[in-house]
């Protein structure tokens, strides 16, 4: 709505003037209002409910393949989420520990209310920031551009720039059975108006699914008939700060385990009996779902040769019973949720302190935004995460940071920052939603990352700390800290791959064993460590005049050397691709003067207007050969220019 | 607008000249007088796309009447070269060709370039690079084989069985995605061992392909063959019979053909090049001393040598003057001139071209002509001794195409061994993934920057 229009209105006021306001204090509006505040801007951050601030609605835990690598990127460009996992984690595991370093995922559950809490006071404590209970009904403009938000109250909050990060709250309606409920998730108020707002804004909206199991009582259940799964010692923490400053997990004696179960034939005869009252086939829901979580009715009808499936039981936190059921989301009625748990081992007599639902909500078409999360249709409005078409706390965040950054970039009258595909999976993430957009809620995945091998959890800092530097979240203490570490780090190389060693009998007893062949001269340790199952520890023995360095360098130094030739090619590959992504397409071409583009790759060109030949590549529709007709196009430009 | 007679020099029943440029339908229209037309039309303008007429090309100055003519229009972008289009088809005179482009040039027309139809289907994004770079090699194939070998590629075969083996590489990826990716869930049929056995098998499709290359590369450089013997040993006189052309000067004074001479011929639809090499002599004239140490560098440099030996070459001269190398070139030793009579030394010398490597043993004359067969012969057998032979009659000719599939193999190798040394299958997939990207290359699906570059060195687009 345009803000001359409020003069019309009654019981208004104005509020206060912001840099930058933020609407919903999920993952990703904690994370952008924070940037924002810490980059100097005066920033709001508004919530629904103060007391769900970074809530945790579906699993009780943070990381994962591919998320675990977001939370250490988050943390590496200043972020906070990796800091708040750190405190709040009651069990610890690296994932992914049998295969290559390059896909280690670190993963931890969360005490969910002390993650709230914690979340909340760090925000409380940040200054330039407002923390603010309130309903956003209304999207300010003024002359095309964002100017700020009204509440449901009336308040006008005046604004430069918008972060819309509200989850999974537009419009929302949660589903069990036949029982349908306008709500928010976890019986949370849904959010309303802003959807319509958005509409009259020309911006295009999309309509999602998601869903969560039950909660149910850990002493009504049995963990004897259950397997179980303990958490890990030596995790390194997320945070690159608490890691350089010393920072232990605790030991698994203090941590709290995980259980897993098998579904039963019994649990697949419930479903199938009361698969007619499944909103999912009934027809009653709409929203698209997500392929990869699926909910488990949705598991069994479409793999129908599976007999039964793996479900992980999951502590909600020390101060609580309840039990998180991961891998058991569903939208059946309640009554058959009930048979559902019962027919688990160690759950016939479990009680349901929650019980499972879907959520169906708006959300806006990501194709319309720039890799600056910045709305291509109303300039000054950013939005990140589930708003966005992603799933997952890490997710959200991960956009939630760049979408906060680049807002006070805005404000700031500077260029954006813009993660790249070999940047970060921050970067395949947003380049991801925002150029080939997406039919469901968009997980991240390593298999979506071209560049695996580089972009490990290990080396987030080192990929992305110097552009957190830059832009000024980044500490000059830290900065400096993380400066130290890569210079161990390259000492430390140096010295492996200049210190030779003899071929003794002591290296031959070592490498033995692991099915090595001693060598017949003098050898590098650098080489030595690229041998199968030669490992920077294992060396020891025979390297003991080797400088005393914390495992967070030497896990880099071993990694670097042993993956070095792969690594080589992978960064041929990132050359190869900056060479694309940096052949920018200028913003005013007119596609209609390229020839030889199909017609739908010049429609879609035409909408999207993609930065560089390298994001068309990916623009679904657009074909090699449409690029290869760019490229030409550009060439034979650059051409008529240089006469 | 530009215009070439797009059917072979020479005479022929009719010719056909293509014009392409948008309005040239239009432009031509004042020259063609329409005696019948489809769907009862009046003049060239009027026709749409795909629709021809009958009619007489007319000289507008002298109102003289050049040819009747069927010209048939296609209207942009449906056309080969994406733009407007006409093929006129007329009578295949020398005399009726040259007046029409005569006409055609004077109204403003510009001659085609070389490859100028296809170069603007490409920008016009009618064709693909690759499909592009296959028309250019079917255009600039000389011999049946070559020609055959283009246009499968040019139908996209190559692309097919390359396919195959991405296929194979992407299953092998996706296998890969459900080890890594849900570590939690163990109850997956995904496993190393069938990764591995996937990549062989992507990397055994590949392997036959480039196998081929072989006989392929002999399809696109030639199979360069030397001739090579003493002075007056009758190399000319072979050469003039196996490519039919006086190209050598054949006299009966030694030393003749002091400078190698090239020709260019099909044997068999193999395309040949024959070097007809100055004789190899112990001389002091300083110009033919250059010409042997050429002939012996041709000799070593060559795919195949004919190695002439006269009636009257003894061992012994053979040995001193020809110094055959054991080497991988495909020798043939001819006895020649076996219409004078036979080499009283012909036991002693086969038996030392027995311990060089000799391949085959070929009698011939060659004034007579007599026994011109086994030595073409001799040139099919090496041909076909070359690689594994074609793979369901696919071959790669392409040194670029070669180059990228020799790479994804590399790779391929590459990523089994990440796997057996332990590296773990996500090391494997970043390889498999570099694989997939070099094939992408010869199949169109991989964007790379140094296109433009290919394109523009190729076409020099832009001048």
């Amino acid at each position: 709505m345009d803000i001359s229009k409020i003069s019309d209105m009654e019981h208004i006021y104005e509020a206060g003037t912001f840099d930058v306001a933020v609407i919903g204090a999920g993952h990703a509006g904690c994370e952008a209002a924070h940037a924002a505040a810490a980059l100097g801007l005066k920033t709001i951050l508004f919530t629904l409910h103060l007391d769900a601030v970074a809530n945790l609605p579906c699993n009780p835990s943070v990381g994962g393949t591919a998320k675990g690598q977001l939370v250490r990127e988050i943390d590496a460009l200043g972020g906070i989420m990796g800091k708040v996992a750190d405190r709040c984690a009651i069990q610890m595991r690296m994932l992914n520990r049998s295969k290559g370093p390059a896909v280690f995922s670190p993963r931890a559950q969360m005490d969910r209310s002390d993650y709230s809490v914690v979340m909340k006071e760090l925000l409380e404590d940040t200054p330039n920031l407002t923390l603010r209970q309130a309903h956003i009904t209304e999207i300010l403009t003024e002359n095309g551009s964002a100017a700020g938000v009204m509440t449901e109250a009336g308040g006008i909050y005046r604004a430069k720039a918008i972060v819309l990060s509200s989850g999974t709250y537009m419009e929302a309606r949660t589903i069990r059975g036949e029982v349908i409920v306008e709500s928010g998730p976890d019986g949370l108020p849904r959010s309303e108006g802003l959807s319509s707002c958005l509409k009259e804004e020309g911006i295009p909206l999309l309509r999602f699914k998601t869903g969560t199991p039950v909660r149910v009582n850990a002493g009504s259940v049995n963990f004897d008939e259950m397997d179980i799964q303990e958490g890990e010692d030596d995790i390194p923490p997320f945070s690159f700060a608490e890691e350089m400053n010393g920072y232990r997990v605790m030991p698994v004696s203090e941590q709290i385990p995980c259980h897993s179960v098998w579904t039963t034939e019994e649990t697949r005869q419930v479903i199938k009996d009361n698969m007619d009252r499944s909103p999912l086939y009934s027809g009653v829901i709409t929203g698209t779902g997500p392929r990869y979580c699926p909910s488990i009715e949705d598991k069994f009808m479409r793999f129908a040769d599976k007999s039964r499936h793996l479900i992980f039981i999951e502590p909600m936190g020390r101060r609580t019973k309840e039990l998180y059921l991961q891998g058991f989301s569903t939208s059946l009625p309640e009554e058959v949720q009930e048979k559902m748990v019962k027919s688990l081992p160690g759950m016939r007599n479990a009680v349901i302190q929650r019980s499972a639902y879907a959520i169906e909500y708006d959300l806006i078409d990501p194709t319309s935004l720039k890799a600056s999360l910045e709305s291509r249709i109303l300039k000054g409005l950013f939005s990140a995460g589930q708003v966005n078409g992603s799933s997952g706390y890490e997710e959200a965040a991960g956009q939630g940071i760049i979408a906060g950054i680049n807002a006070a970039m805005k404000v700031l009258g500077k260029d954006p920052l813009i993660i790249d595909r070999a940047d970060g999976y921050i970067g395949v993430l947003i380049d991801d939603l925002v150029t080939k957009g997406t039919n469901e809620p968009y997980r991240m995945m390593t298999s979506r990352a071209e560049y695996r091998l580089f972009l490990r959890q290990d080396n987030a800092d080192r990929r992305l700390t110097p552009a957190g530097y830059k832009i000024g979240l980044i500490s000059e203490e830290r900065y400096s800290q993380f400066k130290e570490k890569v210079r161990l780090i390259e000492e430390e190389t140096a010295r492996l791959m200049s210190t030779y060693v003899a071929p003794t009998t002591e290296l031959a007893a070592y490498l033995e064993p692991l099915g090595q062949t001693p060598p017949k001269s003098g050898v590098s340790l650098a080489e030595l460590i690229k041998r199968p199952g030669v490992t920077y520890e294992g060396l020891k023995i025979i390297d003991k005049d080797r400088p005393d360095l914390p495992d967070y360098v030497t896990r880099s130094v071993e990694v670097d050397l042993k993956y070095e030739g792969y690594l080589a090619l992978e960064m041929a590959k990132i050359e190869k691709f900056r060479q694309l992504e940096t052949k920018a397409l200028p913003e005013d071409i007119d596609y209609d003067d390229v020839k030889g583009l199909r017609i739908e790759a010049r429609q879609k060109l035409a909408k999207m207007r993609p930065e560089s030949i390298g994001r068309a590549s990916r623009i679904s529709g657009v074909s090699p050969a449409d690029c290869e007709v760019l490229l030409v196009y550009l060439e034979a430009l650059r051409r008529k220019n240089d006469e | 607008m530009f215009a070439a007679c797009s059917t072979p020099a020479g005479i022929s029943g009719i010719a056909v000249i293509r014009v392409s440029g948008n309005g040239c339908i239009e432009h031509l229209d004042p020259y063609v007088k329409t005696v019948r037309a489809a769907g009862g039309k009046k003049t060239l303008s009027e026709l749409s796309g795909y629709e021809s007429l009958y009619g007489l090309i007319t000289d507008p100055v002298s109102n003289e009447v050049i040819d009747d003519v069927m010209v048939t229009v296609f209207r942009a972008p449906h056309s080969y070269t994406g733009e407007d289009m006409a093929e006129i088809s007329c009578h295949g005179s020398l005399a009726v060709k040259q007046e029409l482009l005569r006409l055609l040039f004077s109204t403003g027309i510009e001659p085609a370039l070389p490859g100028q139809f296809s170069r603007t289907a490409f920008i016009n994004g009618k064709m693909t690079l690759d499909g592009a770079e296959a028309v250019m090699d079917v255009i600039n194939a000389d011999s049946a084989k070559a020609l055959e070998a283009g246009r499968r590629i040019m139908s996209g075969a190559l692309a097919q069985r390359i396919g195959i083996a991405e296929a194979d590489l992407y299953e092998a990826m996706a296998l890969i995605e459900m080890i890594v990716e849900f570590p939690e869930h163990d109850d997956t049929e995904a496993n190393e061992e069938r990764v591995i056995s996937l990549a062989d098998k992507a990397g055994e499709e590949l392997k036959k392909l480039s196998d081929s290359y072989g006989m392929g590369r002999l399809l696109s450089e030639r199979v360069r063959i030397a001739l090579v013997g003493i002075p007056n040993s009758g190399k000319s006189t072979l050469a003039n019979a196996l490519s039919g052309q006086e190209k050598s000067i054949v006299t009966d004074i030694p030393g003749t053909t002091r400078d190698a001479v090239e020709s260019n011929i099909a044997v068999r639809g193999i395309p040949v090049t024959l070097i007809d090499t100055a004789g190899i002599t112990s001389t002091d004239d300083v110009v033919e001393k250059i010409g042997v140490e050429r002939s012996k560098e041709i000799f070593s440099t060559a795919d195949m040598a004919f190695i002439l030996i006269p009636p009257d070459m003894t061992l012994e001269e053979t040995k001193e003057r020809i110094d055959m190398p054991d080497s991988g070139v495909y020798k043939v030793l001819i006895f020649s001139k076996s219409d004078i009579g036979a080499n009283p030394d012909e036991d002693r010398i086969t038996e030392y071209g027995e311990s060089v490597g000799i391949r085959k043993i070929i009698h011939v004359s060659g004034k007579e002509f007599s026994n011109i067969e086994d030595m073409e012969d001799a040139i099919e057998e090496f041909y076909n001794s070359c690689g594994s032979g074609s793979s369901e009659g696919l071959l790669i000719t392409n040194g670029r195409h070669m180059a990228l599939i020799s790479k994804a193999i590399e790779y391929i190798d590459m990523a089994k061994k990440a796997v057996q040394d332990g590296m773990g299958v996500e090391t494997a997939s970043s390889v498999l993934r570099a694989a997939l990207d070099e094939l992408g290359q010869i199949t169109g699906k991989t964007v790379s920057s140094d296109l433009a570059d290919t394109i523009f060195g190729r076409f020099c687009i832009g001048k």
